[in-house]
């Protein structure tokens, strides 16, 4: 996947990632307003659970000391299905557009790329409308932001690393669909979105450990600390996330470059 | 010396046809990591440059590797050896309108489609006025292409292609698509083309495209190469390899030649403009000659030829009996000529069977089966189905 090729079709990726995000919500009445109702629902839903069925004390920030799960639950699940949503989508798209592929001559990535940019685009506005909701609670989230954007890139990186590896790996085995699927359920409950794994997990440092270094959980830790709790992640966690996003993205990539010559025949 | 603007240069390309296609993670773990498949080679080693501003042609049966090479060409295969090198802008016509978003506009299909096809932002935009008259899709072109009827989305489709603006075309039996009207408007586009000294390849099966249209061409068979050359020619062996080949296959062991010898068939030729030629324009005159030699006396010899269409179904069988013309001995070496003073066939190809035989029926001194074979090409008359022409002459009563 050479630089040049990707800068000659730039505009290419540009359309695909418009086409993306219009396709999506053009032929619902309430349009943009769909994806934001997606999370809204998940979190009522889990916030009755959390709150009326378990009857668990919400967790509270520090420094900021909010204590709201709704806001607490949307701070972790928007950017775990950014990336979830991302890998999916992804393999439907490289797999869907076997037509093209077999077709014309042009950078297979650009598939890849113009998802996560489309879906990037979908995150940004849930972490604006999020940013007035926290605004609202009393969390002066404002200064953080900048940080949330570097947090947030690093995300990026590795979520288009595993979308570039398992799109290549798609093309070969069609079950790698299913395995993700099983895979990113398994990381939705590794990853701290329902639940505090401070006050939760509070007795089994083992299952703490796991939430805080598989990659998904890792991220979102860093994100709670950014936005709910308000203070600047630890220079550990911050090479951590370098080191997974960077390494994950030249494997991703790497991968495909070997996989995607033979995309045309495999289809 | 004119510039190449495309090499093939050793082009190897093999596909695998899997006996158990493994296409799960499961079976290939519990296949021990191993898929059983067979190597099918569908381009050996083939090579040739085309040169700026040329027409070149790429001839080749159904499963000749013809559309593998086209792939390679178009940069959608990568070969497993040799490379292809385009040193222009090219723009490959495989299939039109080949990814556009039925949920999308004709509008924003043009421009994704020309993103597809390698356009910037600014050259779409400077065409797009261009790529919509083209089309002819005015009225329709905010609608989404999912209401469009296929005629609609083969012409937006070529629109787009060919404004894509390449210096060097590929086009792959492109100009067998749509209807009439629209074929002609790719006919006149491709002239326009090639009159812009653009460089232009077309892979196909229909051997008259090919003559007429190319100054170079080569012939594909089982993934092979022949060596390039003038399309006349390659058509000419290539229509004999093929006729021969079914002539074996349909009679394995026939008699091509029979009859007693008493008077034998030297050669038959087919003149047209007193030029031996292959080919005649439907309306043209032709004469078919045939040169004889009788090592002894024949009385009273009827001489006839038959003409049959490329499945075999005579068109038209005279002899020189019914012309009236009876000689009451030939000895030595003779020649029969038959004028034909308007052909009357329809483009295609044909095959001559001559024969000399006695004056009564079952006497036959010599029979050559598929003497010649000469192709009929476009002339006089405009029609396109059937074998021949009546040379009608319309008249409609308002």
């Amino acid at each position: 996947m050479s630089v040049g090729n990707a800068l000659a079709h730039r505009n290419l990726l540009y359309l695909l990632s418009l086409k993306e995000l219009r396709t999506r919500y053009r032929k619902s009445i309430l349009g943009w307003a769909w994806s934001l109702l997606n999370p809204l629902s998940q979190m009522v839903i889990f916030s009755i659970i959390f709150i009326y069925v378990f009857q668990a004390e919400p967790p509270v920030g520090d420094p900021s000391g909010l204590d709201k799960f709704p806001l607490y639950f949307l701070i972790g699940l928007i950017p775990f299905q950014f990336f979830s949503i991302s890998v999916t989508v992804a393999m439907g798209a490289v797999r869907g557009g076997a037509a093209l592929i077999k077709k014309v001559a042009f950078p297979h990535e650009h598939l890849v790329f113009s998802i996560v940019i489309a879906q990037f685009v979908t995150m940004l506005i849930e972490f604006g409308v999020l940013t007035v909701a926290l605004l609202i609670a009393g969390n002066m989230v404002l200064p953080w932001l900048p940080v949330l954007l570097g947090v947030l890139m690093l995300l990026t990186l590795f979520t288009t690393g595993v979308a570039l590896a398992l799109s290549a790996a798609n093309v070969y085995f069609h079950d790698v669909n299913y395995l993700w699927g099983i895979t990113a359920q398994i990381l939705f409950y590794a990853t701290p979105i329902i639940y505090d794994p401070g006050t939760q997990l509070a007795g089994q440092p083992w299952l703490q450990q796991i939430t805080n270094y598989n990659p998904t959980g890792s991220f979102v830790r860093a994100i709670h600390e950014v936005m709910y709790d308000l203070r600047m992640p630890g220079l550990g966690r911050w090479s951590y996330l370098a080191i997974i996003s960077v390494g994950t993205f030249a494997f991703g990539a790497w991968a495909f470059d070997k996989l995607s010559p033979r995309f045309a025949e495999e289809l | 010396m004119t510039e190449v603007v495309l090499a093939v240069d050793g082009v190897t390309k093999s596909f695998r046809v899997h006996r158990e296609r493994t296409t799960s993670l499961k079976q290939f773990i519990i296949g021990g990591g191993r898929t059983k498949y067979d190597e099918f080679l569908a381009l050996h080693d083939v090579s040739f440059d085309v040169r700026e501003g040329e027409v070149f042609g790429v001839i080749g049966h159904n499963g000749s590797g013809k559309s593998t090479l086209l792939k390679c060409m178009a940069g959608i295969l990568r070969p497993e050896a040799g490379e292809v090198r385009v040193n222009r802008r090219m723009a490959a016509l495989l299939e039109l309108g080949a990814g556009f978003e039925p949920e999308l506009s004709g509008r924003d299909n043009i421009h994704l489609n020309g993103a597809i096809l390698g356009m910037t932002r600014r050259e779409i935009a400077e065409r797009y006025d261009e790529i919509v008259e083209f089309s002819g899709l005015e009225q329709f072109i905010d609608t989404p292409v999912k209401t469009y009827s296929s005629g609609m989305y083969v012409r937006l489709g070529f629109a787009i292609a060919i404004n894509v603006d390449p210096s060097l075309l590929l086009i792959d039996e492109i100009l067998s698509v749509g209807d009439v009207t629209f074929q002609a408007k790719c006919m006149e586009k491709f002239v326009e083309f090639r009159n812009a000294g653009k460089t232009i390849v077309i892979v196909t099966h229909d051997m008259t495209s090919v003559r007429n249209l190319c100054d170079r061409a080569l012939i594909l068979e089982h993934g092979k190469a022949s060596e390039v050359g003038e399309p006349g020619l390659l058509v000419e062996q290539y229509t004999e390899s093929m006729l021969g080949s079914m002539l074996d296959e349909a009679t394995p062991g026939a008699v091509v030649r029979r009859g007693d010898g008493r008077i034998q068939i030297e050669s038959v030729e087919m003149l047209v403009d007193g030029e031996p030629a292959v080919t005649v324009p439907d309306g043209a005159s032709m004469t078919l000659r045939l040169r004889y030699r009788a090592n002894r006396p024949v009385e009273r010899p009827v001489f006839s030829i038959r003409i049959a269409d490329q499945h075999g179904l005579t068109v038209t069988e005279p002899n020189s009996r019914v012309g009236g013309l009876v000689p009451a001995t030939v000895e030595g070496d003779g020649v029969v000529e038959v004028d034909v003073p308007d052909v009357t066939l329809l483009p295609g190809p044909y095959t001559l069977d001559t024969e000399i035989s006695g004056f009564h029926r079952g006497q036959i001194h010599d029979h050559v089966q598929h003497a010649l074979r000469f192709d009929v090409v476009a002339g006089r008359s405009h029609e396109s189905s059937g074998l021949v022409t009546l040379r009608p002459e319309w008249r409609i009563d308002p």
